[in-house]
């Protein structure tokens, strides 16, 4: 076969079938017009070498059929590579924190696998990031081929931008630390102009509370699993932790609870930060915390540890002195199965009536705030 | 001065000016080598794989009008400008004035 002949094949190769033919003319026009040209110069035939090189003028095959393309020139166009390199951004730090706090968790229950648990935080990170690239990818892709143009592209508003700066480490970092220029830039605007000191919720705090609870809500489903919280060690070896049925009466209660606070944090990040709306949204979601945790304290019942042929549940409640409880558990010697139940079941006794109480000090704090905050 | 730096800022400078002026040599009808020729001896150099993908897509987009026929006993795609084309090209001609004397009182 002819070297044009070939040259083109390989070009048709790459167009679509409807104009291929067309699109292979008007090219095989084009290289034998200069053909023509340069052999009139020269006053005689071309070489395949020479044939070549006006070939090689012309461009290499997948990259002529490429300018005949009718659908965009890059995979991710300019307008829509900012929101990918955020998205990029913003889903790394998340998954790097996902993983950090599954590294902590597997090191507290198992501190003896931390090699393991170290490389399963590597392993989880590299996957989770490849797999939050390739989706942003092909998802920009999609709607750069279809010229989908959604309305955030479009129709933004400033008081959402703050939602943004949530990609920037160094402000994460400052905002965990609390330090009192983060925390001026975290604030909700109304609140620093109208001088109210009571403590607010900025978008930061509501970020970090979405990704914990996003976590919490996966492993709750069985998305994900955090073995230590099922199985731990004790001197005497293994023990096993089952869920009391209360868990299982109150699954539905829990995820439901634990879904809409991610919706008020993420109408907190929307929002740039709290302000009456979400104040307001957070009083019925305590009060039905409050329901909740007096749910589990009533129902006395939370785990059983199982050991071998040794079986102790963990329990308190208002049935238990849970003082007196605590400082029994405090004072047992060693640690045994049944020492480590009576400890357990006293830590979440005091920590349901804890969370009770601050539950309840939160509702007053944001009726209060409501009532002292003007509108934004 | 930085040679690389330059011919990047020279073809972005350029490449918005080559459909003026494709458009304002097709109001004579020309085929693909024709027309690259006619640009070149113009000092208009353009590569064949930005002219001819160019051409098509000004013809989709209701610019140019094509036909083939056979000339020196081979079968040509000739283009000239449509109806439309003309419209495009006077507007753009406007365009291209204001913004040149624009830049000359600037430059």
């Amino acid at each position: 076969m002819d070297i044009i002949e070939r040259y083109l094949e390989a070009v048709a190769a790459q167009l679509p079938t409807e104009d291929r033919e067309d699109i292979v003319a008007e090219l095989r026009d084009l290289i034998l017009s200069r053909v023509e040209a340069r052999e009139e110069e020269l006053g005689r035939a071309l070489s395949d070498e020479e044939k070549e090189a006006i070939l090689h003028e012309i461009g290499h095959p997948l990259i002529v059929a490429a300018r005949y393309r009718k659908g965009p020139d890059s995979l991710i166009g300019p307008e829509l590579f900012p929101y990918w390199l955020f998205g990029a951004k913003a889903g790394l730090i998340v998954i790097a924190a996902v993983q950090a706090l599954g590294l902590l968790i597997s090191v507290l229950g198992a501190p003896a696998d931390f090699g393991r648990a170290i490389s399963q935080a590597f392993h989880g990170f590299f996957s989770g990031g490849l797999t939050l690239l390739g989706a942003l990818t092909l998802a920009g892709a999609i709607m750069e081929h279809y010229d989908i143009k959604p309305k955030w592209l479009t129709k933004w508003r400033v008081r959402d931008l703050s939602a943004f700066g949530l990609a920037d480490p160094a402000k994460w970092g400052a905002s965990l630390a609390g330090t009192e220029k983060a925390k001026s830039e975290w604030l909700p605007k109304g609140a620093r102009v109208w001088g109210v000191r009571a403590e607010t919720r900025g978008a930061a705090d509501a970020l970090w509370s979405l990704i914990f609870s996003g976590i919490f809500l996966l492993w709750w489903m069985g998305v994900i699993r955090f073995d230590a919280l099922s199985q731990f060690t004790l001197r005497s070896g293994e023990v096993a932790v089952a869920a009391a049925p209360i868990w299982s009466t109150l699954y539905g209660v829990i995820l439901a609870l634990v879904a809409a606070g991610m919706v008020v944090d993420a109408v907190t990040i929307a929002r740039g930060g709290a302000d009456r709306v979400t104040w307001a949204l957070r009083i019925p979601l305590a009060a039905a915390a409050i329901w909740l945790a007096w749910r589990l304290f009533d129902a006395g019942w939370w785990f059983t540890l199982t050991q071998g042929e040794q079986v102790a549940k963990v329990m308190g409640g208002p049935a238990n002195r849970i003082g007196t409880e605590l400082l029994r558990a405090l004072h047992l010697e060693g640690r045994g199965l049944e020492e480590t139940a009576v400890t357990l079941g006293a830590v979440l006794s005091w920590v349901l009536v804890i969370a009770m109480v601050g539950y309840g000090v939160s509702i007053v704090q944001n009726l209060w705030r409501i009532a002292t905050t003007r509108a934004r | 001065m930085d040679r690389e730096l330059f011919e990047t800022m020279r073809l972005e400078l350029r490449r918005g000016t080559l459909v003026l002026a494709v458009l304002a040599c097709l109001r004579t009808e020309r085929y693909g080598y024709t027309l690259r020729q006619a640009l070149a001896a113009d000092g208009l150099e353009i590569e064949e794989s930005t002219l001819y993908p160019l051409l098509r897509r000004l013809e989709g987009q209701g610019l140019l009008t094509s036909e083939w026929r056979e000339e020196e006993k081979r079968k040509k795609r000739f283009y000239v400008l449509s109806p439309g084309g003309e419209a495009m090209l006077a507007a753009l001609t406007e365009e291209w004035r204001g913004i040149n004397a624009s830049l000359e009182r600037l430059l």
